[in-house]
């Protein structure tokens, strides 16, 4: 991997904690890394990158499609995504 | 020139103020993601009551505050006015600061403004139980204290990991009769699934909405009291409730012949910002001349860390060489930007302001934040939310810049919450721990190499 300038800088250690502007509290990278379970916080590279080089670890870890989406990708409107729950939720009823 | 400038509380407003009447460029309708068609109230019906449906898609330039809200409103507003005498003085500046105090709500922050009326729509509509999620819990702790003032029940989602960090404002809502669970919980679907993958997740808050939104889509089946969600920010019915915020000031400024020419607030989700923008935004796009600035935090400084040297402005070296701070054109940081301000947490009216050109956005750098809020509580004595504190180091940005153009300015912030239970943040600030990453002598050298023969500027 053609790491630029930090590259070579550890994974902050699980002590090492900032501030989550979302959450209001402080927060490891652990817990950034994996905010949406199967991808990271959407602010994962402005919140982390002063403390190595967030961007190359995942773009070494996620494939360009998926990094893509993980960061890129155009925010839903909140009104969409509620949408989107309701219907989640409408599938766990119990079926009559 | 008073400290304080109060509202009696006959003066308080009764309508609350709606930009949706008024925006030069109106939002497009929400789409469903399914039918990719305009999303009607019925879409949203199972979760919101219809009172506050229509509120969220009102046309409506004013809204009348019912008087139940005006009642519980009373118990601490009108919110003082406050002239900031101490840090004027402390900056040195041409300015006058004048602060809309919103942490005396019993909640300690501007939530309540709209958990308030939030409770009392779903009380009206016949609601008996309200779900929601939260993170640190100023948003649950304020729908938590509503939901008693209305007799109704409240059901919290925290964060797992807030729960286990934040237990004041946990312990907050259980005294005003919530039941607050940790996310993921047993309790729902969705909460479940997340446990089957792994039992000891830390949760987030898009777990934590899930399992609200299931808790209320889900309550009439499952044999629970009919249960709706509420949200804190973000929606448009929000945003209109916090106006009382912006509408007291100006009533309040108006008491003292003022007029600000700079409006400072911290942007989140976008509410205690608009509750103090969005009624002066109004005389903005009639023409008034204002700078509204929503704020938002940024990990990273500015890279003022470089020497100053000549370098090209781009990695490709094709602009002009320029003296600057650098670290050498090489060097590729990610973006740094008011990265909220276009993400699916912020208000869609705010963004709508901000791409029309009405709102100046700013990121500001967590360590000027706290040194900013310590700024704060020992001119004026009070120790602000962290979150606050975002507006307040732009206030004394704007105080200094007032300064170097010789220019006389009013500036209004809104002081939308204190830091009473947030002390851990302070504690870590204190010892340190927010440091940014700090470059070694080797790597800043390294990283210069590339600029070895460029033309140094005079200093």
């Amino acid at each position: 991997m053609n790491l630029p300038f930090w590259g070579n800088a550890l994974i902050p250690h699980e002590d090492k904690e900032i501030r989550c502007p979302r959450l209001g509290h402080n927060v490891s990278f652990n817990y950034c890394e994996l905010e949406r379970i199967d991808k990271p916080c959407a602010k994962c590279l402005d919140c982390w990158d002063c403390f190595f080089d967030v961007r190359a670890y995942f773009s070494e870890l996620l494939s360009e499609e998926a990094f893509e989406e993980a960061f890129h990708s155009e925010p839903k409107p909140k009104i969409a995504s509620l949408i989107e729950l309701i219907e989640k939720a409408k599938k766990t009823l119990p079926v009559k | 020139m008073p400290t304080k400038i109060f509202l009696n509380e006959d003066e308080m407003p009764r309508q609350w103020y709606n930009i949706a009447a008024d925006l030069p460029t109106p939002l497009p309708p929400p789409l469903h993601p399914g039918t990719h068609q305009p999303i009607g109230p019925e879409d949203l019906a199972p979760i919101f009551p219809m009172n506050l449906i229509e509120q969220e898609v009102s046309q409506e330039r004013w809204i009348d505050i019912p008087d139940e809200v005006l009642d519980k409103y009373l118990l601490w507003r009108p919110s003082p006015l406050y002239r900031a005498h101490n840090l004027e003085k402390h900056l040195n500046c041409p300015v006058k600061i004048y602060y809309k105090n919103e942490g005396v709500s019993p909640a300690g922050s501007h939530k309540p403004n709209t958990a308030i009326p939030q409770a009392y729509y779903n009380k009206v509509f016949g609601v008996k139980r309200i779900a929601t999620e939260t993170g640190a819990g100023q948003w649950g702790s304020a729908l938590s204290f509503a939901c008693a003032q209305f007799g109704l029940e409240a059901k919290v989602y925290m964060v797992r990991i807030s729960y286990e960090q934040k237990p004041y404002r946990r312990l907050m809502m259980n005294t005003w009769g919530a039941t607050c669970v940790p996310s993921p919980s047993t309790e729902t679907q969705s909460g479940r699934s997340i446990l089957e993958q792994d039992p000891n997740s830390p949760g987030s808050l898009g777990i934590a909405i899930s399992e609200a939104v299931e808790d209320a889509v889900t309550s009439e089946a499952m044999g629970r009291p009919m249960t709706k969600y509420a949200l804190g920010s973000v929606l448009n019915h929000v945003m209109t409730h916090q106006s009382i915020i912006g509408l007291e000031a100006q009533k309040q400024l108006a008491k003292v012949g003022d007029y600000p020419d700079v409006i400072i607030g911290c942007a989140g989700g976008g509410s205690n910002f608009a509750g103090i923008s969005f009624p002066y935004m109004r005389d903005k796009i009639a023409g008034k001349k204002i700078d509204i600035l929503a704020v938002e935090p940024t990990s990273c400084p500015t890279l003022t860390k470089g020497s100053y040297l000549y370098d090209f402005g781009d990695t490709v070296r094709m602009t002009p060489l320029m003296p600057m701070h650098t670290l050498g054109h090489s060097f590729v940081p990610a973006p740094i930007h008011a990265g909220g301000l276009r993400y699916h947490g912020m208000s869609p009216l705010v963004s709508r302001l901000v791409m029309d050109g009405l709102i100046e956005t700013r990121s500001i750098y967590q360590l000027d934040t706290f040194a900013a809020g310590v700024t704060w509580a020992r001119t004026e004595g009070t120790i602000s939310a962290p979150e606050t504190n975002h507006a307040l180091a732009a206030v004394i940005q704007e105080a200094k810049k007032a300064k170097e153009e010789g220019k006389e300015k009013t500036i209004l912030v809104n002081w939308s919450g204190h830091g009473l239970v947030d002390m851990a943040a302070y504690d870590a600030y204190f010892q340190g721990k927010l440091r940014d990453y700090e470059m070694s002598k080797d790597e800043i050298d390294e990283a210069l190499k590339c600029l070895d023969g460029f033309p140094r500027p005079n200093m």
